[in-house]
């Protein structure tokens, strides 16, 4: 169904080519799944086997992709060929034009030359393997990442293709939502879809993938059956990360006094409760992981930390100051906080002063020496002339990360740091957190890897709908 | 957080109604708010507006650009008693006890009259127009302008425009956070607080160039430009909608010989 022979591509205006003599080839009702490091040509590789980068991008292509049987070349145009591929792209919000779930799935379907009949049974169809059929009259801002994924999948699907390529459908998305999609996408291999799927989290798709292809540095470094694949060591250790020889230190907090302390906090968006009656202490150099599904209100929790949000009653007292009694400016200094989404942070010219940013706002003594060190702990040093949004996802998530470490608060809290990274990025992340751990900082982590959780939090916080379920260090 | 000009999904009166009826609607609406300049008319068209827009069930939707209104009207009326002295003086902006000062910018029946005249007019076109957006199915619309032969890109665009405000607004305000955290400083005087926009607007636009490209591809992909179409559930012209033109030519009818002798 598709086939790639040899294919190298340079994006315009750039030197080093993003694809370097690709070769694969998918058959019908087979699934591919290509993982690798951040930054390694799978989203490129997602393009030019959609015929998005023929007709789209211009830039520099050897090779030939053939979909259907047709050179990509031979389509007239990209809807041409969108009646042969679908795409579901890793952002669920850009992928939803229209106001409701219904909406958004007719709309796809009323430009495929259909009779109305036709339109409504498939619609019916759609809804049902795609579990929308409860949402339909739900409008974006009312989905969740994973509903709005599903809503993509399913405008995807109504183009009534035989190809499916997903790029990254689920980086965004929790275990439970991860699942969802993981379920869907069974179901439509065997209905005969044929599925080339750019993914991460290859537990969650095992059962489906018939051929493993892992990419690095825009070449293919190994492909063939998942177990064959997975022999390697090295490609272990991307796709199936194995965290269980981190070093733990579970009493490290045993003792030492409270850096944050939460007394009946309870918060309220409008009218629903997000936060109810919470009390947690956690102890100066403690490696706490929160975890619990979307919605269980972990983020809402920790904005608390540095007053990005108030309590609606009840106290958060960090390094012995009351929340209430402070600027966020002046809690900066005590609690720093990473965003899941780092691009939400950069606007600077150069990985340097984007570091420099945070240091020169809270005036940090010895600045340069300070910058320096970041950079170098979190692996940047190469990297400080460059342009931050040209860096792999990899490597944006460790200056975000740098950005708040550079500012030395006592408390440093991550919202999902491995998000989109492979098994060695999120190892990196999590050897640089370690380190900062050793160096007397108190770490807080919020993550649906229940794997990371596990072998690197000294403690676990399990939250549900808005209260502590459970709490490992129990203090 | 309120969504600033979203389609609400109801099967109520306004919502039943053909776009094209809705157009025409606003058109009458809008020509009539901007030629009268009687004030007891504008006052009866807004209240026209909120009659609608309680019969539509969209009352409260439509209440919730309130605060804008009021804040819009304020202005206003500021900017015409300033600029637009005329007429007697009711009077003075700056009390005239105080020394110096006291006595300046006299308040004037005229001043006030354009101040009302304006704000009524704004009343009247946002209640208008945004009573046809949350009630108007973007899809409707888009059969209704494809009928009507406006070529597709150009309502895509404006629908594209309208579904992401409140992704910005989402979008910022996380951005905001993000840099809130890392201390950002609002600064201070006018070159300060220009400086101190670039930590937010950067991200946003950098972030809304890279969305905007995957909505590109998706529109392209899903050949909403270039596919055949069927259209379904279309909205067909049933009799609500000849009894709303009806209404709206008796309108015009009423309009043009009280617009001619000069009553309103």
């Amino acid at each position: 169904m598709i086939e790639l022979k040899d294919v190298s591509y340079t994006y315009p205006s750039t030197v080093q080519p993003a694809l370097h003599r690709i070769s694969l080839s998918l058959t019908k009702g087979r699934c591919i799944m290509v993982t690798g490091p951040s930054g390694a040509g799978k989203t490129s590789l997602c393009l030019a086997a959609s015929g998005v980068l023929h007709h789209d991008y211009g830039g520099k292509k050897e090779g030939s992709v053939i979909v259907d049987g047709k050179n990509v070349a031979d389509y007239r145009s990209l809807s041409d060929l969108a009646r042969n591929v679908g795409v579901v792209f890793d952002d669920p919000e850009a992928q939803m034009i229209f106001t409701t779930v219904e909406e958004e799935i007719l709309s796809a379907l009323e430009h495929r030359g259909l009779t109305p009949e036709v339109i409504e049974d498939r619609l019916a169809r759609i809804m049902r393997t795609t579990y929308l059929e409860e949402l339909k009259d739900r409008s974006p801002h009312h989905l969740s990442g994973g509903q709005k994924q599903r809503v993509a999948l399913a405008a995807t699907l109504a183009l009534g293709n035989d190809i499916l390529i997903l790029d990254e459908p689920t980086s965004e998305l929790d275990e439970h939502a991860t699942k969802r999609i993981a379920e869907i996408l069974k179901n439509l291999k065997q209905s005969g879809k044929t599925i080339l799927l750019i993914e991460h989290k290859f537990e969650n798709f095992r059962e489906i993938v018939d051929t493993l292809i892992i990419m690095e540095n825009g070449a293919i470094t190994a492909q063939g059956i998942p177990d064959e694949v997975l022999k390697d060591i090295h490609v272990r250790g991307m796709v199936l990360p194995d965290f269980s020889n981190v070093q733990k230190h579970p009493m490290a907090g045993a003792g030492n006094e409270p850096v944050i302390q939460v007394e009946n906090l309870t918060h309220c968006y409008g009218d629903v409760q997000a936060l109810s009656g919470i009390n947690l202490t956690i102890r100066k150099g403690e490696f706490v992981a929160i975890v619990g599904e979307n919605g269980s209100g972990k983020t809402t929790l920790v904005k608390h930390f540095n007053r990005l949000l108030s309590p609606t009653s009840g106290d958060v007292i960090v390094n012995g100051k009351n929340t209430k009694d402070h600027s966020i400016a002046a809690l900066a200094h005590d609690a720093g906080l990473v965003f899941q989404n780092p691009d939400h942070m950069f606007f600077a010219d150069t990985v340097r002063e984007e570091v420099a940013y945070g240091v020169k706002n809270l005036a940090i003594a010895d600045a340069d020496t300070v910058i320096d060190a970041t950079l170098a702990d979190a692996g940047l040093t190469d990297s400080a002339t460059l342009y931050p949004r040209w860096l792999s996802r990899g490597e944006r998530q460790r200056l975000g990360i740098a950005c708040v470490v550079a500012m030395q608060p006592n408390v440093i809290v991550l919202d999902e740091p491995t998000t989109g990274l492979d098994g060695y990025e999120a190892l990196l992340v999590i050897n640089i957190l370690k380190k900062l751990q050793e160096k007397g900082h108190t770490i807080v982590i919020i993550t649906h890897n229940r794997d990371i959780a596990e072998h690197c939090a000294d403690r676990i916080i399990t939250m549900e709908s808005g209260h502590i379920i459970s709490d490992s260090g129990g203090a | 957080m309120a969504e600033i000009l979203q389609y609400v999904h109801k099967d109520a009166f306004l919502h039943r109604l053909h776009p094209f009826t809705k157009i025409a609607f606003i058109l009458v609406v809008s020509v009539m708010c901007l030629i009268s300049t009687n004030l007891a008319f504008l006052v009866l068209m807004v209240l026209a507006m909120m009659v609608f827009a309680a019969y539509g069930e969209l009352l409260t939707e439509s209440l919730q650009q309130l605060k804008l209104i009021i804040i819009m009207s304020i202005i206003f009326i500021l900017i015409t008693v300033i600029t637009m002295p005329n007429g007697d003086i009711l009077g003075y902006l700056v009390p005239q006890g105080i020394p110096w000062i006291g006595g300046l910018v006299p308040i004037t029946t005229g001043g006030l009259m354009i101040g009302f005249v304006l704000t009524l007019r704004f009343i009247v076109l946002i209640f208008a127009f945004q009573l046809f957006l949350i009630s108007t199915q973007p899809r409707d619309l888009v059969h209704t302008l494809d009928r009507a032969g406006l070529p597709i890109d150009y309502t895509l665009m404006f629908i594209i425009a309208l579904r992401f405000i409140p992704t910005l607004q989402i979008e910022g305000q996380r951005i905001h956070e993000a840099q809130l955290a890392r201390g950002f400083n609002p600064g201070e005087g006018f070159i300060g607080k220009i400086r101190s926009v670039a930590p937010i607007v950067i991200p946003l636009v950098s972030n809304a160039l890279l969305r905007s490209n995957v909505i590109g591809l998706t529109i392209d992909m899903r050949g909403y430009r270039t596919g055949k179409k069927t259209h379904v559930r279309e909205r067909t012209f049933a009799r609500r909608d000849y009894a709303v033109m009806a209404v709206l030519v008796v309108a015009l009818c009423g309009f043009v010989p009280l617009m001619l002798a000069q009553v309103i």
